[in-house]
């Protein structure tokens, strides 16, 4: 107890920087999210669609009809191709659905492509498509036992209106949720600079060797010391990342909770982890205060740039991203950018996250291995 | 009474050099032990053998009459240790670091609270509990310094040239502090080369050179070693070849030096020598400004014993 209320007293009086750094990350995330945020008046908005029907009005038609018309706007343009593709042009329309003349036979017998479509291929059209998509994929679950049409179309109706409103609301995350990424990308920098600062500075202020030698004098057992300062150590790194999870609940709100979310914070929990371990190593190698916030901007600043927490990574050129490789910020933010995309949770999707997340403990781990080798070449 | 610590045939060697070279020494209960010696004679050294602190090649360490090793923490318990370097944290108050360092013994916080505050009593520094140590100056530093080396009551005290490069004020105070720990009923280990401290201070005084004990013994009893008993300073106006010669045969005179008007005359034994001088000087009419006896110090002991003095 005695180390950590030492440790505790230190903190405060350095409180300062790792504040700096948190305001730092609420800015830049902050803003960067006002940027996005036009994101927010889509969500209300339904598709604009254009529905162009060579077929009769039958009533498999009819009910696909009614199932667009219930979750989009229906437009209406001049019957020819060009005035068509003007309204996709001027955004007048997001998404044309084109019913081909015999959809219906299609349909009952599970022909691949029952329509054609065209799109402006933006976030609207994407909820359109996706709208589309439903439809046929909920139909297809039911075609091949049902085969009275009119249960059939029933069948599909229900169901639809149970789900559609839970999986429109996931797509619309997708803009709460790229404000997340953004978050927990930019947090890279704050995460490794607060556990390096803070962590770097703990170590070398409770291992000065003078002060060091009173401990190896007293009563305490050494091997006690060192545990209690890596208590305190990992307790502050895990505050720090509870802090900065929250601070992302704060401002991107519950999409956090959803799966995605879980995994981002899952991830930067494990991020966290390695950041870790990098501090006590370099807090075991470095005993000089006054070069401590050099080190910190060379780590975090670095391997932020280098690995994309502020540039996307698209950006950066080849040889960049190559050395960032060697980087464990590499792994946690393309590992943020890969559950960003996640469509879909099942094994295959998730195999390259657990990947990442693996790489980035074998980091922690190596760390922790140098550090012990060159603690024990130093005690010698 | 039992011996409090008992170091037997103690060797440590650096590469090429004999830091420690065959020390054997024993401290009793309630004494204050001086360990006396120039720059390098491995004072520290010796210290942090007993400590633990270093590995040694030979000899045996028994502290409260048990084996002393790196994990007898219940002889650790009983010691305190206050060494040669400052050794505080930066980020701390004066108040927040003894009480650190006094946590790594006491657990029950009210009787810690209790003990930090004697222990600023004792080295007073009540002024400047919450100051920090760069606000500190050198000798109060030192202070803060004992304070966090002594605060948890150890019976067993070392302190590693405590008085380095302090301030007249500081330094009594200090000496101060350590008489009321000995009162206390501590056991004490001084190391310094300051041979006044030495004098004033302790009860036996071990002096070292080149790692090894070359005397050991009261004060006094060392002084015996000087092959002196008084020894008399005068500044003198003029003074003949002849006369000199006189003086060299006045009674109990061994040895007389004279060098740019400073006359000194060493005494092996007898009382009143001084008189005597001051009557020739009459009688010759030899005109003397300030004139001063001096007991043999310990700087003399070590001039004897190694041909050189104490401190360069
Ligand atoms: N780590 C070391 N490596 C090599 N030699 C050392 C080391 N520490 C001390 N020595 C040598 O051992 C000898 C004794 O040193 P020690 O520090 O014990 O002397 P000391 O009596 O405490 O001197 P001081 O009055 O300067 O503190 C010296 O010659 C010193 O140069
Ligand atoms: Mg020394």
């Amino acid at each position: 107890m005695t180390v950590f209320k030492a440790y505790l007293k230190i903190l405060n009086k350095n409180k300062f920087l790792v504040i700096l750094y948190t305001v730092i990350l609420i800015f830049f995330a902050g803003f960067n999210m006002q940027n996005n945020d036009t994101g927010t008046s889509f969500m209300a908005e339904k598709p604009d669609v254009l529905i162009v029907n060579e077929n009769e009005t039958d009533n498999v038609t009819k009910n696909f009809i009614q199932y667009i018309e219930k979750h989009t706007t229906i437009k209406e343009v001049q019957e020819t191709e060009e005035a068509r593709n003007d309204a996709l042009f001027y955004r007048d329309v997001n998404y044309i659905i084109y019913i081909p003349k015999d959809f219906k036979n299609s349909f009952l017998e599970g022909k691949k492509l029952n329509v054609e479509i065209k799109s402006t291929g933006d976030y609207q059209a994407s909820l359109a498509e996706m709208l589309v998509n439903r439809y046929f994929n909920v139909a297809n679950i039911y075609r091949n036992v049902i085969k009275d049409e009119e249960t059939l179309l029933e069948m599909i109706n229900t169901t639809l209106e149970k789900e559609v409103f839970i999986e429109v609301t996931s797509k619309l995350d997708i803009e709460k949720f790229a404000k997340a990424t953004l978050f927990y990308n930019f947090a890279n920098y704050s995460i490794l600079a607060g556990c390096v600062f803070i962590i770097c500075f703990m170590v070398s202020s409770f291992k000065e060797q003078k002060v060091k030698l009173r401990i190896m004098v007293s009563s305490i057992e050494y091997k006690k010391f060192n545990r209690q300062l890596l208590f305190s150590n990992s307790l502050f790194a895990i505050v720090l990342w509870l802090c900065y999870v929250i601070l992302s609940i704060i401002l991107v709100g519950d999409v956090m909770f959803t799966n995605q979310g879980m995994f981002l914070i899952l991830n930067s929990f494990i991020f966290t982890i390695s950041a870790l371990t990098l501090a006590l190593l370099i807090g075991n190698l470095v005993h000089n205060k006054e070069a401590m916030s050099g080190i910190v901007n060379v780590i975090a600043l670095g391997s932020s740039f280098l690995c994309g927490a502020f540039v996307p990574t698209e950006f950066l050129p080849d040889f960049v991203l190559k050395i960032a490789h060697v980087l464990p910020s590499y792994y946690y933010i393309h590992n943020n950018d890969l559950i960003a995309s996640l469509e879909t949770i099942n094994l295959e999707t998730v195999k390259p996250i657990f990947l990442n997340m693996g790489i980035l403990l074998f980091f922690g781990f190596m760390f922790v291995v140098m550090t012990n080798i060159i603690t024990k070449k130093r005690n010698r | 009474m039992k011996n409090v610590i008992e170091v037997k045939n103690l060797i440590k060697e650096y590469k090429n050099i004999k830091a420690v070279d065959g020390i054997s020494l024993e401290v009793k209960k309630g004494e204050i032990l001086g360990l006396l010696g120039p720059n390098g004679s491995g004072k520290s050294t010796t210290i942090n053998c007993i400590l633990s602190l270093l590995n040694f090649e030979k000899g045996t360490i028994q502290i409260f009459g048990k084996p002393m090793a790196p994990n007898a923490y219940d002889i650790k318990r009983e010691i305190g240790v206050v060494f040669q370097d400052v050794a505080v944290f930066e980020e701390l108050t004066v108040e927040e670091n003894i009480d650190y360092f006094c946590g790594l013994y006491i657990n029950d916080k009210r009787l810690r609270k209790q003990y930090i505050e004697e222990a600023i009593e004792l080295v007073s520094l009540n002024e400047f509990k919450k100051f920090y140590p760069k606000q500190l100056s050198g000798g109060l530093l030192r202070r803060l310094n004992i304070a966090c080396g002594i605060a948890h009551k150890p019976k067993l005290i070392f302190l590693d040239e405590p008085t380095v490069a302090v301030d007249p004020q500081s330094r009594n105070n200090i000496l101060d502090g350590i008489e009321k720990l000995r009162e206390n009923g501590a056991t004490i280990v001084y190391t310094t080369h300051y041979m006044e401290e030495v004098e004033i201070l302790c009860d036996r005084v071990i002096i070292l050179d080149k790692g090894k004990v070359i005397a050991n013994g009261t004060p006094d009893e060392l002084k015996e070693l000087a092959n002196m008993e008084e020894k008399v300073n005068v500044e003198v106006d003029s003074i003949t070849e002849k006369q000199l010669e006189e003086i060299k045969k006045l009674k109990n005179v061994d040895e007389i030096y004279y060098h740019n008007q400073n006359l000194t005359v060493i005494y092996k034994k007898g009382k009143n020598n001084l008189i005597t001088l001051i009557d020739y000087f009459k009688k010759e009419s030899i005109l003397y400004d300030k004139i001063y006896s001096e007991r043999p110090t310990l700087n003399d002991v070590f001039l004897e014993l190694t041909g050189k003095e104490l401190r360069d």
